[in-house]
């Protein structure tokens, strides 16, 4: 079981996190800094400095990390799909 | 048109959106009319600028979303009446911008486009269509947390998201705002993008922006249905969301296309009162 929902929905089945285009990316961090979910993680010394560590913290339909990326490195999933995602699992789970 | 502004532009001169807002902000200087703020010399020698900054509504332009402009504007407490963010209209135009620092056919193209759309808009508020009907006769709940008190309203008429924006539902027609949780957090509110009126707007769309020296928040529409009206005070006066969020700081009236859908996604007083609740606890201890 999932320790958080959204709409009644277990928050691990819903695809919803930002996507980082590591061809923009500046690693700039102000994502992160912003961000005050933890959805990213810093990694210093690695060759990829920025990762989504936790994608289940994201805010359903939530995209201000996106907003105010400089470089325009982050996309989320399309809002539509994801409603009728979250629509189909709240039926299956009352008819279920 | 663009006319007795002073223009604050972005001044990236190591990024192509930067050298965009630089050329804008001397092309609109041009008529002798406008004036421009150099963002650099104003951080280090703000008596230059004191003047025009005090007398002249402010026009700013960001190059990219890290909203420099904005936030120096912010910093230097001057109020936006109006802005540009050259990425944003390059995405609204299908333009690529690459690295470019010098302008080439694409930039010199979205310098034209932006000045044109500039030029050939009248000052002043959208109109709009909507007589508004709503009597505004909310009962509130509050809760504290340190120095913060956050109001929701408990009327059975307004639906909540979890995604903090509300709608008060009449008839065949919504208006719809954010709640306190968001203005708290954004701190002061800077500036207002409405959302168009006339535009179809899906259940969870975006239905405009606002903007603080903190973030950008999107307003996640708890309704479908198409725009018919915004609230013209706020162009002016952002900061009535930060003071009445859910009656004078109202972002837009939608006429519902399919709000007995809609509902099944949505929160009433109650279960909205403790979701805030617990956001303001986790977020701030």
């Amino acid at each position: 079981m999932s320790e958080s929902t959204f709409m009644g929905v277990e928050r691990d089945k819903i695809d919803w996190k930002p996507t980082i285009d590591y061809a923009k990316c500046d690693y700039c961090m102000e994502c992160v800094k912003f961000c005050p979910h933890k959805v990213f993680e810093v990694r210093e010394n690695e060759e990829i400095k920025l990762i989504i560590r936790n994608p289940d913290n994201c805010v359903v339909f939530c995209r201000a990390c996106s907003k105010i990326c400089g470089p325009d490195a982050l996309s989320f999933p399309d809002k539509n799909a994801t409603t009728q995602r979250i629509r189909e699992i709240r039926k299956e789970e009352t008819n279920g | 048109m663009v006319e007795n502004y002073a223009i604050l532009p972005c001044n990236g001169l190591d990024k192509c959106a930067g050298v965009i807002s630089r050329e804008l902000a001397i092309k609109l200087c041009k008529n002798g009319k406008n004036e421009i703020i150099c963002p650099v010399y104003y951080r280090v020698a703000e008596a230059k600028y004191n003047k025009i900054a005090g007398e002249r509504p402010l026009f700013v332009i960001d190059g990219c979303q890290t909203r420099c402009a904005s936030k120096l504007a912010a910093e230097k407490n001057l109020k936006i009446s109006k802005k540009v963010t050259v990425t944003e209209e390059a995405k609204n135009q299908n333009i690529e911008l690459k690295n470019n620092l010098t302008l080439q056919e694409n930039e010199n193209a979205l310098v034209e486009i932006i000045l044109n759309g500039l030029n050939n808009t009248e000052d002043g508020v959208p109109q709009s269509s909507a007589e508004t009907s709503f009597v505004i006769n909310f009962e509130y709940e509050t809760f504290q947390h340190g120095k913060f008190i956050f109001r929701v309203p408990k009327n059975p008429e307004v639906y909540f998201n979890e995604n903090d924006c509300w709608a008060y539902v009449n008839g065949n027609r919504a208006r719809i705002g954010v709640t306190d949780f968001v203005q708290q957090n954004l701190s002061d509110i800077l500036y207002f993008t409405p959302p168009g009126i006339g535009e179809e707007i899906d259940q969870f769309g975006e239905a405009g922006e606002i903007e603080s020296s903190k973030s950008v928040f999107e307003l996640i529409s708890p309704v479908s249905g198409k725009v018919i009206s915004i609230n013209e005070t706020l162009l002016q006066q952002p900061e009535l969301i930060n003071e009445n969020p859910y009656e004078l700081g109202w972002i837009a009236e939608i006429e519902l296309t399919g709000f007995e859908g809609d509902k099944e996604l949505l929160l009433g007083f109650e279960k909205y009162f403790e979701i805030m609740k617990r956001k303001v606890e986790d977020l701030n201890g």
